[in-house]
């Protein structure tokens, strides 16, 4: 035993935590994870250029290898506007608007759904397959490996809908939630999470920059495979 | 009011679900069907079905161990409580557990479980090296035999201080209970685990010939051991991903009030630095991997020339991860080197401020330096002199942190205990590595060691002789702290000689070896140099002996003498030291308050090495 701690843990005293520091953890956590992302498609961007100017035997992208532009519009302006709806839902959330926040995530979320079918369509649409060149591997790769990642991000979004929903008539300072409720976490005394509409304003905000991210990268994904 | 559940997570029932989850995921892989994938039919080489099997025995694996009941109850609008078991006793350990003190000692026996089977790897190895021609092996099972051993010790060591030391003692030393995302904490962990055990199938895949490095077009048409390796990276590369994150966002968001960058312990600058290079490094080995996984399934021509691809694209994608990584293998061990020093000499350490230059330095110039690697490979000459250049530019902001340690001993009172011997241990071998380094920089002289015996024993100076002996280090100086029960004195010093003599007696001559033109990654070797192998073999086999004397100490003092090592067995003035030990579940009773300077070292009261006056002290309790 030391003036600093005693061995024995009295839950009360470890409970105390500022509730603003869930909302900095997941604000920084968001940035952070937004940052990585970009590294991950980097990876292809530098593929596509460096395939492209390298151009093997001429097959980087040869003819009759090009992308349904249209599925691919759709893809980008889906996205796009489901950034914009989310941003704006945040804003609805920190200025007490609960139920319009719900109904913009709800659009975010459908938008953000009819751009994974769009990019699925456009898979099983294309007129090249994997083997026919450095373009058209590039293509696959990065579109799906993003598909990958928009769907996650979707998981985030509906954890936040769900909580809003689930939540919808508590008043925005009191949301009291039951001790350990989640995660078997059943011998705790109080829960380190006091207020559910508070957690969702933060989450709000940490799931807007990310998900701005993944849009941003989505729209460059787009110039690069369709555009450039 | 614990409530009673149908079925407890843990261990057991992650590795029943895993086990089932492979069979389903082979079982479905199989059904998967196109004219162009017919050969698998033919050869009984189904790459799509063994990646699903992974893919979904690692899922197994996580369900099984408690990792989706979150994620569901989320998808269910609940609000999560951030902690699960942080409670006492040992049933916490075999298990998802959030509590960063369990998970740090989840990863010192889980890492060094597989550390131990790498370095059983590098024993047959320097076995089948007594000869110059076959001995035990043929070449193929000898590449897998290379491939095993640096693949896993890459893959582990990434975390081999992250793992155990940053979990367990960077909350303390910032004055936070937790760290920001204890269950990521929690599953990077476990994540380590199932890829530690995908790798090791790989031998019943009839292995992989291309070693750590994963090089295309090798790699793509590899038989399906390549696979294993593939799962393993990637698995690796997103435990570190999230494992950088974490530490990031705890080290930014909870630091202790008053706790100031500039009085962070320099153990944490090390930690911070290698995490951005984990958050930004491994991503692009994720991704590069799972092209990689392409090639080899769907058959996209990513890195196959007659395909519109190019092999050199994977050379370049992996280094630019690659050179981030071995810097991740080097940044934690200057942490924990400068931490120690201050501790055993009794000073302050010397040059704070020019010692957190030079890990930020080295962190933004690994990224610009990845083509040292491809000097010799054929890409366009003008490119050399820049990467010349800024290679070896990182030799600046590394010699900052010789500097340092060098002014932090000066004139200090030095101690030689066994955490201090590693630490001067460190000093020396890496300075070898680093000057051995310099030479692979220069193109005209790497024109002649590259692929040789020198660039091995090169990244073995720093990457072993570097992070393995700080490793050791961190071990001697804060396990009793983590378990409440000293190390033995004696068997540790004798662990240390042996090591660090048996150390440079086998990578000091394979520097000259190398030099004399033996390739590495070949099985057979020029017949006039098989004395200078057997030396070096034997060597080798002393310094596998030293890790079983460090064996029976941790054997010896852990479980049977159980001596108790008191709070502060080093006179340290490090918050971590002021706490009991083992540390309590809650850490600290208050969060404590940090003084402006973290190493206090010197004062009057130095004569008795008491631990008065160190760098933080208690809350006042409020009223
Ligand atoms: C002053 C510091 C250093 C310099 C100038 C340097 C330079 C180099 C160069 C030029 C190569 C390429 C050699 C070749 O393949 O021909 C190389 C290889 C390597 N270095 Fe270093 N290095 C330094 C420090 C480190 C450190 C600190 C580590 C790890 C902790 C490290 C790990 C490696 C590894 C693993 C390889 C070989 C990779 C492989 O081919 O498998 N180096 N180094
Ligand atoms: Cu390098």
């Amino acid at each position: 035993m030391t003036e600093f701690a005693h061995p024995a843990t009295d839950y009360g005293v470890v409970e105390e935590e500022p509730p603003a520091l869930l909302e900095r953890n997941l604000l920084i956590g968001s940035r952070l994870w937004a940052s990585s992302l970009v590294f991950f498609f980097f990876a292809f961007l530098f593929a596509y250029f460096y395939l492209r100017s390298l151009n093997q035997h001429g097959l980087f992208q040869p003819k009759g290898v090009s992308p349904p532009q249209a599925w691919g519009a759709v893809v980008a302006v889906c996205l796009a506007a489901s950034a914009v709806l989310l941003s704006w839902g945040a804003v609805d959330q920190r200025s007490e608007r609960r139920g319009l926040w719900r109904l913009k995530g709800v659009g975010a979320l459908a938008l953000a759904l009819v751009a994974v079918v769009a990019q699925v369509v456009a898979w099983s649409t294309l007129g090249f397959g994997p083997t026919d060149g450095g373009y058209a591997s590039v293509y696959l790769g990065w579109t799906g490996l993003y598909t990958i990642f928009v769907v996650g991000s979707l998981y985030w979004l509906e954890t936040c809908l769900a909580l809003s929903f689930r939540y919808r008539d508590e008043p925005f300072g009191r949301a009291e939630v039951e001790p350990g409720d989640a995660s078997g976490d059943d011998y705790r005394e109080a829960p380190d999470i006091r207020n559910a509409v508070h957690l969702n304003t933060a989450e709000l905000a940490a799931l807007t920059f990310t998900w701005t991210t993944m849009a941003v990268i989505g729209v460059v994904t787009w110039v690069v495979l369709y555009l450039a | 009011m614990r409530r009673r559940r149908l079925v407890e997570f843990n261990l057991l029932t992650g590795v029943v679900l895993g086990i089932v989850g492979f069979y389903v995921g082979w079982w479905l892989g199989h059904l998967v069907k196109a004219p162009s994938l017919d050969y698998f039919d033919d050869t009984g080489q189904n790459d799509i079905a063994l990646f699903v099997a992974y893919f979904t025995g690692v899922v197994g694996f996580l369900v099984g161990l408690g990792f989706a009941n979150y994620p569901v109850q989320r998808m269910l609008g609940k609000p999560p409580s951030l902690r699960e078991k942080e409670t006492e006793g040992i049933g916490r350990y075999f298990g998802l557990c959030t509590d960063h003190k369990v998970v740090g000692i989840q990863y010192l026996i889980g890492i060094g479980a597989f550390i131990f089977i790498g370095g059983l790897n590098a024993m047959l190895i320097r076995f089948e090296l007594l000869r110059p021609t076959h001995l035990a092996w043929n070449g193929n099972n000898y590449l897998t035999l290379v491939g095993l051993h640096g693949t896993m010790m890459m893959g582990m060591m990434t975390s081999g201080i992250l793992g155990p030391f940053a979990n367990y003692f960077v909350p303390l030393m910032i004055g936070a209970r937790r760290m920001a995302f204890p269950r990521i904490e929690a599953l990077t962990f476990w994540l380590l685990m199932a890829a530690g055990t995908i790798l090791m199938t790989a031998l019943a895949f009839g292995g992989f010939p291309t070693g750590w490095t994963g090089y295309a077009p090798l790699s793509v048409q590899a038989n399906m051991g390549m696979d294993a390796y593939i799962a393993f990276f990637a698995l690796v590369g997103l435990s570190m991903t999230l494992l950088g994150l974490n530490m990031l966002a705890t080290v930014i968001t909870m630091r202790a009030p008053g706790l100031a960058w500039g009085r962070l312990p320099i153990f944490v600058w090390g930690t911070v630095s290698t995490s951005v290079l984990m958050l930004l490094a491994a991503p692009v080995l994720i991704s590069t991997l799972f092209m990689l996984a392409l090639d080899r399934t769907a058959q996209t021509g990513f890195f196959n020339d007659q395909a519109g691809g190019s092999p050199y694209l994977y050379e370049n994608l992996f280094w630019i991860f690659g050179h981030p990584e071995v810097y991740i293998l080097a940044l934690p061990g200057m942490g924990i080197v400068l931490e120690l020093l201050p501790v055993f000499s009794r000073k302050p350490l010397w040059g704070y401020r020019l010692a957190v230059t030079g890990l930020l330095g080295i962190t933004l110039l690994s990224f610009l330096v990845w083509q040292h690697h491809l000097f010799v490979s054929g890409i366009n000459a003008d490119l050399r002199p820049f990467y010349m250049l800024s290679t070896e530019l990182i030799s600046l902001p590394t010699g900052f942190i010789f500097v340092c340690a060098l002014g932090t001993l000066w004139a200090g009172r030095i101690r030689l205990t066994v955490p201090m011997l590693f630490a001067l241990a460190w000093v020396f071998n890496f300075l070898i590595g680093g000057l051995s380094g310099v030479f692979l920089s220069d193109v005209p002289s790497d024109v002649t060691t590259h692929g040789s015996f020198f660039s091995m024993a090169h990244f073995h100076y720093t990457i072993m002789g570097g992070l393995v002996f700080a490793f050791f280090g961190a071990v001697y100086y804060w396990l009793p702290k983590m378990t409440g029960f000293e190390l033995d004195e004696r068997l540790g010093k004798l662990h240390f000689w042996v090591m660090f003599l048996a150390f440079n007696s086998t990578f000091g001559p394979l520097l000259v070896i190398g030099f004399l033109g033996m390739p590495r990654r070949v099985v057979t070797y020029a017949g006039y140099l098989q004395g200078a192998n057997e030396w070096v073999s034997v060597s080798a086999f002393v310094l596998g002996a030293s890790m079983l004397v460090f064996v029976a100490n941790l054997v010896w003092s852990q479980v049977f003498a159980r001596v108790p090592a008191g709070a502060n067995p080093w006179g340290s003035k490090s918050i971590e030291f002021q706490l009991p030990s083992p540390v309590p579940v809650h850490d600290f009773d208050r969060i404590p308050t940090f003084g402006p300077d973290p190493y206090p070292y010197g004062g009057i009261e130095e004569a008795g090495f008491d631990g008065t006056r160190p760098a933080v002290s208690p809350a006042r309790p409020t009223p």
